[in-house]
């Protein structure tokens, strides 16, 4: 196997593992911990992509709920800090590659004529 | 933060008188810039060149001696209204698949080939059919062909594939296309350097590695990238074969 | 708002929005795909797969670009707020866009070859060791499952699920997103591009999303200052003549946290100015009939206990607070999400009927 069918066949895996966890969140899991999803079933396979990419969390989550381990404080301690950093690096990444970008940029060297270093007999020699 | 005077938008109730103008604004704004970066986007690509797929000029079938250079190549001895006698053509397979297997036991004989020719300025290969009625051997002696030493050059240009770059793809050649390029020749289409001004007389050249080897792994990394390099070239009928020397590639500044 | 999950609520500022969104998007794909091709003056033309892969990538860069310019013009001019609150959909518009761009790029420049599209998408350019020729189609990678993450988890049942704060987090991932598309078209396309129109926009674009953003942190460096409170047992607001009726004060208290102050028809009270929805800014919202509304996604709740209205089931937690003099005071222990604090009454002022 090479790395791509590696990481492919991790990918697979990956989305395998998500669809048991989302078969089982989404018909036994969900109604246990959100009341408000108790006896609403239209909009729950609009959630099976959720899953299916972030199901570790899921299954954290659902663990966090089950063992009464939610701390309610946490829930309204919005990440504002983040926009600061957010605000620096974002500009300055941009700039960078974008710079990166047009220095890598190459001419078409047309004005680089081809050279005959040295004649057949010489090669054939 | 939020004063009287301010208008308060809230989703799920009509929009605040004060605000509708300017969100009016906002919608006109979006669309018609929208709209205009369409166009000025859509109007900005680069020509992709001249190459393409002959369909129209029919099916093609010619005799010639077939060579490894190691991509297979067929030296014309018995062409039609198209294609002269004299003339080499690359030969490429469907899509990006290689011929080795179908051509590598035909080396040297007389060969018959039959396909859609792709071209682009001096640049001519014929991609063949599918099985023996793409390639086969056709009774004869295929005579001697002659090859002509044409010595050690340096030149400067750019590594594609012959294939897209002959107009298999328009555009195909560039970064953007590297990958496509990449994969075609890891499938044996035969790779093409495109040099900055003709040498003798032509400006593409069959590239492969030193003593008549495949491409060497290492000058995949430059595909696509303008450099310069040495190599033995040989003309082979109308056609320049460049045996490249991979430790003289530079990347021109 | 929650009561039963259901698949997407609309109403009508939600119908204006995604009519305009869908309006502009359409025309920049109908402009590019069909307008364009007769005004280019190319003996051949792009192939059709090519010039649509173009297409929709364009689309989908100046989709991102807008989106992210929404965040820091709303931070600065709150009348830019209504254009944050669909930003969902344009944000699942942009994924569906971006994976067409993909999957012409795939089933063109990766197709035709005896090996699988997906593996030759990852095998055929390993040059990672060198800035020229990188295989930039890993950025577009990236950026892309970037994308379907937050698409996936879009629906408020993650906010709740997730809680806003991991919620955010996760979907702080655009920003690492838009540099690898960046870097996806500066080692890309820009490195063949000889037509500077393009150059020009892409790189307009970009960087005003990164200038709106070091202004919009700027700018909210400057109100974090003002709005800093210091530590004690009890935390000085204001003065009760600053506040006005329907309105809130927002102090950063020592923890961290932001409590908003409101003054409702002559009484004081004091919630959390975090959304339990998104952890939109309360304070920043206002009073309508009776009820303190959020400025983002219009979420409510009763100012004195923390309780969105029933059958809403939505809580935030509220604050202890008392008058010293004319000072507004309050305690910086947050009372659990829900719970009744009795409203301070402040005196002389003439208390009304709220509006009907």
């Amino acid at each position: 196997m090479n790395e791509a069918e590696a990481i492919l066949m991790g990918l697979r895996v990956w989305a395998m593992i998500g669809a048991v966890v989302a078969a089982v969140f989404l018909t036994v899991g969900m109604d246990r911990i959100d009341e408000d999803a108790q006896g609403a079933y239209i909009f729950r396979p609009l959630l099976i992509p959720g899953v299916l990419v972030i199901w570790p969390l899921v299954l954290w989550r659902w663990y966090v709920y089950e063992s009464g381990r939610e701390v309610w404080s946490r829930r309204y301690a919005p990440p504002r800090r983040a926009h600061f950093a957010v605000g620096l690096i974002l500009p300055v990444g941009i700039a960078v590659i974008i710079l990166t970008g047009l220095v890598l940029r190459q001419t078409w060297p047309a004005d680089i004529a081809p050279v005959q270093l040295s004649t057949a007999q010489e090669v054939s020699q | 933060m939020s004063d009287k005077n301010s208008p308060f938008f809230v989703g799920y109730l009509s929009a605040p008188q004060a605000l509708r103008t300017f969100l009016m604004v906002i919608c006109v704004v979006f669309v018609s810039g929208l709209a205009g970066l369409g166009l000025a986007l859509g109007v900005a690509q680069d020509d992709p060149g001249d190459g393409a797929f002959r369909f129209d000029y029919g099916r093609q079938t010619v005799t010639g001696v077939l060579e490894m250079t190691p991509y297979p190549v067929v030296r014309v001895t018995e062409g039609n209204e198209r294609i002269a006698d004299g003339q080499t053509l690359m030969l490429s397979g469907q899509g990006k698949n290689s011929i080795m297997t179908r051509a590598s036991p035909l080396e040297g004989q007389l060969v018959k080939v039959s396909g859609v020719i792709l071209d682009r300025g001096d640049l001519e290969m014929l991609q063949l059919r599918g099985g023996r009625n793409g390639l086969s051997a056709v009774e004869g002696t295929a005579p001697q062909m002659q090859t002509e030493q044409l010595g050690r050059w340096r030149l400067a240009g750019e590594i594609c594939d012959g294939k897209c770059l002959a107009g298999a793809m328009r555009p195909g050649r560039g970064i953007a296309h590297k990958a496509c390029a990449n994969l075609c020749l890891l499938g044996d289409i035969p790779p093409v350097f495109v040099t900055t001004q003709p040498v003798e007389g032509h400006e593409f050249l069959l590239i492969t590695g030193p003593e008549g080897t495949a491409l060497p792994p290492s000058a995949y990394h430059h595909v696509a990238q303008f450099i310069s390099l040495e190599g033995d070239v040989e003309r082979r009928g109308d056609l320049l074969v460049l045996k490249m020397d991979p430790a003289t590639v530079e990347v021109v500044r | 708002m929650s009561v039963k999950y259901i698949p997407v609520q609309w109403n009508n500022n939600k119908y204006i929005y995604d009519v305009v969104m869908l309006a502009g998007v359409a025309l920049f794909l109908y402009v590019f795909l069909y307008a364009a091709p007769g005004l280019l003056s190319h003996e051949r033309p792009v192939n059709p797969q090519v010039h649509n892969a173009r297409a929709f990538g364009a689309c989908a860069f100046v989709m991102l670009t807008v989106i992210l310019c929404i965040g820091p013009l709303a931070r600065l001019d709150q009348r830019f707020l209504p254009l944050l609150y669909n930003r969902r959909h344009f944000g699942v518009m942009t994924v569906f866009v971006a994976i067409t761009h993909a999957s012409y790029i795939l089933n063109w420049y990766f197709a035709f070859s005896s090996s699988d599209k997906f593996e030759a998408l990852l095998f055929a350019n390993t040059s990672y060791a060198q800035l020229g020729g990188f295989p930039f189609e890993v950025f577009g990678i990236f950026a892309l499952t970037v994308l379907v993450i937050l698409a996936a988890t879009s629906h408020d049942f993650w906010m709740k699920f997730l809680t806003p704060p991991v919620w955010k987090r996760i979907h702080y991932l655009i920003y690492p997103a838009y540099l690898s598309v960046v870097a996806h078209v500066s080692l890309g396309i820009l490195q063949d591009q000889q037509n500077h129109v393009f150059t020009v926009i892409f790189i307009g674009g970009a960087v005003a999303v990164g200038v709106l953003h070091l202004m919009a942190a700027l700018h909210e460096r400057r109100a974090d200052a003002a709005i800093a409170a210091r530590a004690a047992a009890w935390v000085d607001i204001c003065d009760v003549s600053e506040m006005s009726d329907g309105f809130a004060k927002i102090r950063l208290l020592p923890s961290g946290e932001r409590v908003a102050v409101y003054l409702n028809d002559g009484t004081l009270s004091a919630i959390s100015n975090a959304c339990a929805h998104q952890n939109g800014p309360l304070g920043e919202g206002r009073i309508i009939d009776c009820l303190v509304t959020c400025p983002w996604h219009g979420f409510q709740y009763d100012v004195t206990s923390g309780r969105s209205p029933a059958p809403f089931t939505e809580k935030v937690p509220t604050y202890n607070l008392r008058l010293d003099g004319t000072r507004v005071q309050v305690d910086p222990a947050a009372n659990p999400p829900g719970t009744y604090v009795e409203p301070v009454a402040v005196p002389g002022h003439a208390q009304q009927e709220a509006p009907a």
